[in-house]
């Protein structure tokens, strides 16, 4: 029983907080609809500042949730997010703050290739991130997967951005011929 | 001789600065602290009024902190064995002498005027005040000041000038803390 009312007690808490979001947060190049909140007090107002990283208040003003389009530049962008409560009475509490880092994410272009040619690693940017697709091995891609269009993804912190890779039919070379 | 002048000294001394009032006491519902949007009762009575040289009650006047609003009255103090008269709810009354009262309540004497009440009491009354609703720690004293002949100008050879307001009320608006949660991303 004693199990049980923990066990309940974690997953209430869990559904109540939900995540916590570590600073600096970090968001998609051109992501839209990011949610943002925190714990509502009903009988409080909550006033919201975007800041930089093209980011632009799309609903929720004056409530405890928002959501956010954000812009294409990469980059931190320091207390892109503030939000100030008011109690009931109409007096604010302190700015509370949250620093951004719009992600954008390149890979570099390959290819074409022939059927034939080495394996070539793939390179995104910024590193760290993982390459994934048909005839990806290792962040590496193998021509010899096959003649045809591939597309492959890279990610990284929950970004993804994606590049064509073609690999055409080598030249078919007759028999040598002794005139 | 020296010394039956300074006896004499002594008696005037007593009789200019004597006390009418006395047993005073109150009641607040709720006790304090209070937080803005509060809603206070204030029972507050005077047990004896005694009028040193025919010196008549006339008055009793809420002094009240900037944090307050909201003043209402919900009890008039009584008259027992008194004059003709009221007591009459004012929130500000200049006496012909140019004595400002107010706000709190005054006695009309319909007999004749600016005779007050000879009534010694007791008097009972109560008055409700609200809590400010501001951002700021801002005063929530409360006292009550009695008035007579002797300060409205009514009987200029009374004897209780200088009785002190009664304390009521020392403190402040206890303004809650407003604690925001850290900012959460979906």
């Amino acid at each position: 029983m004693k199990k049980f009312i923990t066990v309940l007690f974690v997953c209430f808490g869990l559904a109540s907080y939900g995540q916590t979001t570590i600073n600096p947060d970090t968001v998609c190049a051109n992501a839209v609809g990011e949610q943002y909140f925190v714990t509502n007090t009903p009988t409080s107002t909550y006033n919201w500042t975007i800041t930089g990283g093209g980011g632009v208040l799309q609903t929720g003003q004056g409530t405890n949730s928002i959501t956010v389009d954000w812009g294409g530049v990469s980059g931190l962008y320091p207390n892109a997010v503030e939000v100030i409560e008011s109690n009931a009475n109409g007096c604010p509490g302190a700015p509370v703050l949250l620093d951004v880092f719009v992600l954008n994410l390149t890979g570099n272009a390959i290819g074409p290739f022939c059927e034939g040619d080495p394996t070539t690693p793939l390179v995104g940017n910024p590193a760290g991130g993982t390459w994934s697709g048909t005839g990806v091995v290792a962040n590496s891609f193998q021509p010899s997967t096959g003649v045809g269009n591939y597309v492959l993804t890279y990610t990284l912190g929950g970004c993804n951005t994606t590049i064509n890779v073609v690999v055409n039919n080598g030249p078919v070379t007759g028999p040598i011929q002794h005139f | 001789m020296k010394k039956v002048l300074t006896i004499l000294f002594l008696l005037i001394g007593l009789t200019a600065s004597s006390q009418c009032i006395s047993n005073q006491s109150f009641t607040l519902t709720p006790v304090g602290p209070y937080q803005p949007g509060d809603v206070v009762t204030v029972d507050y009575t005077l047990g004896n009024f005694t009028g040193i040289n025919i010196n008549w009650i006339h008055a009793f006047q809420i002094n009240l902190g900037p944090g307050w609003t909201g003043l209402t009255p919900l009890l008039a103090p009584g008259n027992p064995a008194g004059s003709i008269g009221n007591w009459l709810w004012d929130l500000q009354n200049t006496y012909p002498g140019g004595f400002n009262f107010g706000p709190g309540w005054r006695f009309v004497n319909t007999g004749t005027a600016g005779w007050g009440t000879s009534s010694t009491g007791p008097f009972i009354m109560s008055f409700q005040v609200t809590v400010a609703s501001v951002c700021t720690p801002d005063d929530l004293s409360i006292s009550i000041e009695v008035f007579d002949d002797c300060t409205t100008g009514g009987w200029s050879n009374g004897g209780c000038c200088v009785d002190p307001a009664y304390n009521i009320y020392n403190g402040v608006i206890q303004i809650p803390p407003i604690i925001t949660s850290n900012i959460n991303h979906f």
